[in-house]
């Protein structure tokens, strides 16, 4: 018998959403042992079908419909009380961020305690060490210090961890993980699904895995159930959904997923428009009492880019990318080091001088959300770089019209706010903003990273066809190995600061020269099934 | 009608807020020509109450008419409120918006500088500056903008230094524009909000912190406000209970539409819950 047996589940949207069901007639089984993963894009209702199973709807959404048998009860029908006895003890959860799931100002030890305690009668001291046993098991060292340390002073794979453990803690007989690990690095998502894989193993526990990224699911998953626009399309045993996919949504998604081939080939010869070097930057931490030891984010850092070419620059978080981007656009002033644009340095440049250079170097952002001023129209957004440069707002304007058909967008975009775009759109606005200026150098950080795959695969073939048409040089930024494969003429790999490599690209994918790279390369979910 | 006139007018509470404080303004502004007679002028016996023949809302305590008296009061607080805010909002915002935006040194001196205004008890500043500068209605206004522009710089400040970090700020800098341009152009409208609804609250404070001016001495003796009209009454206040509460009922009525607009306002602005 299945552990869960979830039943033509429904799920009622409050009145005003952009659907009236959240989830809509979904079924799915998840057996004794079994990892399951929900699959589907962001608003597909995949997340409120986990919740629904943990009870632990959001305020105004309820399950109007259908059953969720868990060992045979309904758990629909189970009272709040019954149900909150069974959180933790039968079904534990864990989320995509865990500093957001950890009270930031209770001691780790205090926390997992605290939900054992929550559920078994014992004292505080025979808590802690069971909670202390549980961090050791999750492959965490030097318990004792964590047990008395605070979330902050952990690393986002260590906080995750610890999430883990609690979740554990009581032998659930089933996990819900919702995205566990899209908020964390490459090589440290890879050791906490090995971490999950083999905690599921040893305690005979079935896993609900919730994700965007079919790599995961390539990994982990023993059957699949693809979700769109709450409905589940397809389900089955991952190799067939995953090989021979019957629907077109699951063959479109799957085929958005870039597959870490390299595309391009070696870049058009032309003199470098960019030259960077010995460029440095270094954070001064504490305040006026404390000096604490300043942060190196950049270490003597050298590269050169030119018209028509792709550098990526691929590293984890701390690596220094963004601070490179933000140093050479000059968002962050340099401590050492020139940027050299056509001749001109200007790494030390004062404001004043810079600003009529600016136009030259242009910046794609990652946070779609936060990106465009959200009480500006799309048509001032757009407009507002050419107007502070003397351009008359007629012109502006008719040539933002332009603009934005270039980037896929009609010209009622124009009138609109940002906030009635999707993430996708916006991000086509934002390249928009940044092509007005007619620059030379784009610079993209993250740009797809808060994509859905689908978009993010529309965003990248965009931003590889206006380098292409405007013949720019385009500084790519990105965590995704996978990502820069799919547009970069060269990659260069960076890590604390320093340049660990630099090739085009197919070389860096087949020879890596440093561990590093390699680990980032093993790394990359879904390689190892492909 | 614009959307943002539209999305304003839809809020029941704003459109009444609107139309109460139109009220008060209309009669406010149009008081020489409603009364023939001045607020100073004697029309009958003391304290006469509420309806009593050709006064309907009776005499003050020196049989002075009290509607005469309340419209031209009307005048003198809205005045002040609506001044002085707007002066307190004009430094805050200046002050706060430099701090936030430049961080470092400039915030420090500058906030060193609110923080010294902070920490006098504000009032007992109040009476100082406005006995030095002689009690009269520019110096009550100027005194309560240089009490009240703290808890606007502030604010400000905090919303600048949050929005500062702002994606969008950061594409304005690298577009070119200039600081001033990113400061009132894009980051200002964005802590429009509490702005705004600080400083229908503040206007309402001004007409309270005048009226306190004016009971002890301080306001201008040449014009009546509500403030002084409580002031005044204040030992008739058990025997004829109109010479207080009337005023008082205006104050409040007056701050209450203030705070239904600023919340109007607060919602119409953002783009996000217009409707």
């Amino acid at each position: 018998m299945p552990l869960v047996r979830i039943e033509n589940l429904t799920v009622g949207l409050p009145p005003g959403a952009d659907r009236p069901l959240a989830v809509e007639d979904a079924s799915l089984q998840i057996g004794q042992n079994q990892i399951v993963c929900i699959v589907g894009e962001s608003g597909s209702g995949k997340s409120l079908a986990a919740h629904a199973v943990m009870g632990l709807l959001p305020r105004g959404v309820s399950a109007s419909g259908g059953k969720i048998f868990f060992d045979g009860v309904d758990l629909l029908e189970e009272p709040p009380e019954a149900m909150r006895k069974r959180r933790g003890r039968d079904i534990a959860m864990i989320f995509q961020d865990p500093m957001a799931a950890l009270n930031p100002v209770v001691a780790i030890g205090h926390q997992v305690a605290e939900q054992i305690r929550a559920h078994r009668s014992m004292f505080e001291g025979q808590a802690l060490k069971q909670a202390g046993e549980m961090l050791e098991q999750m492959g965490l060292k030097d318990v004792g210090g964590l047990l008395k340390a605070y979330p902050h002073q952990l690393s986002g794979g260590q906080r995750q961890r610890v999430m883990i453990a609690m979740a554990l803690s009581l032998s659930p007989k089933l996990l819900i993980a919702d995205e566990p690990t899209t908020a964390l690095d490459v090589t440290t998502q890879a050791q906490i699904l090995a971490l999950i894989k083999r905690m599921q193993t040893a305690r005979d526990m079935s896993v609900l895995l919730i994700t965007h990224d079919f790599g995961v699911v390539a990994d982990m998953a023993d059957t699949v159930s693809v979700m769109r626009h709450g409905r589940i399309v397809e389900s089955g045993d991952t190799k067939t959904v995953l090989g021979s996919p019957a629907h077109s949504y699951t063959r479109a998604l799957i085929a958005a997923v870039p597959k870490g081939e390299c595309r391009l080939g070696a870049a058009p010869a032309s003199a470098p428009v960019v030259k960077v070097d010995g460029l440095t930057k270094r954070f001064r931490r504490g305040g006026l009492f404390s000096r604490a030891p300043a942060i190196t984010a950049l270490d003597n850092i050298a590269l050169t880019l030119s018209r028509g070419e792709t550098l990526g620059v691929v590293g984890e978080s701390g690596s220094g990318k963004s601070t490179l981007a933000r140093c050479v656009i000059r968002l962050l002033d340099p401590d050492a080091g020139q940027v050299l644009l056509d001749g001109a340095d200007i790494a030390h440049m004062k404001e004043k001088n810079l600003r009529p250079l600016r136009r030259r170097i242009q910046m794609v952002f990652q946070d779609p959300f936060s990106s465009l001023n959200p009480r500006q129209t799309v048509g001032d957004i757009v407009t507002a770089g050419p107007r502070a440069h003397g351009e008359d707002a007629k012109v502006a304007r008719a040539r933002a019209t332009d603009m934005l058909s270039l980037v896929g967008l009609g010209p009622e975009t124009m009138h609109r706010f940002p906030h009635e775009f999707s993430g996708g759109q916006r991000q086509r606005i934002g390249v928009a903003r940044a092509l007005m200026l007619k620059p030379d150098v784009l610079i993209a950080d993250e740009p797809v990273s808060a994509l859905d795959v689908t978009v993010q695969a529309q965003v990248l073939k965009l931003l590889d066809d206006v380098r292409r048409q405007m013949n720019l040089a385009m500084l790519f930024i990105t965590h995704d190995m996978r990502v820069a494969a799919e547009i970069c003429h060269r990659v260069m790999v960076m890590r604390h600061g320093r340049i660990m490599e630099c090739g085009p690209t197919a070389e860096i994918f087949a020879n890596p020269a440093t561990d590093y790279t390699k680990a980032l390369l093993a790394a990359i979910p879904g390689r190892r099934t492909r | 009608m614009t959307s943002f006139a539209r999305s304003f007018f839809c809020r029941p509470m704003a459109a009444f807020g609107f139309a109460v404080f139109i009220v008060i303004l209309v009669i406010a502004l149009a008081a020489p020509l409603i009364f023939v007679r001045g607020p100073f002028t004697i029309v009958g016996m003391p304290l006469l109450a509420p309806g009593s023949p050709g006064l309907f809302a009776g005499s003050d305590v020196l049989g002075r008419d009290m509607a005469v008296g309340l419209a031209y009061g009307a005048r003198i607080s809205l005045l002040v409120g609506v001044t002085s805010t707007l002066g307190a909002i004009g430094i805050g915002v200046l002050l706060g918006a430099t701090a936030g935006y430049y961080g470092g040194m400039v915030d420090d001196l500058l906030m060193r500088i609110t923080e010294f205004f902070q920490i006098i008890p504000t009032f007992v500043l109040l009476m100082v500056l406005v006995a030095f500068m002689q009690p009269s209605l520019g110096s009550a206004v100027i005194g309560i903008a240089l009490i009240s522009w703290p808890q606007v710089a502030r604010v400000v400040r905090g919303e600048f230094l949050s929005l500062r970090e702002r994606e969008f700020v950061q594409a304005a800098r690298v577009l070119g524009l200039s600081d001033a341009r990113i400061i009132f152009g894009q980051i200002l409208p964005n802590a429009l909000s509490p702005i705004v609804v600080i400083s229908s609250m503040m206007v309402g404070n001004a007409i309270l912190t005048e009226s306190a001016l004016a009971f002890l001495g301080l306001g201008d003796p040449n014009l009546l406000s509500w403030g002084s009209m409580i002031g005044g009454s204040r030992s008739a206040m058990w025997v004829a209970w109109w010479t207080t509460v009337l005023p008082g009922l205006c104050i409040m009525v007056t701050v209450l539409a203030l705070n239904f607009i600023g919340d109007g306002l607060n919602d119409a602005l953002n783009p996000r819950r217009r409707r």
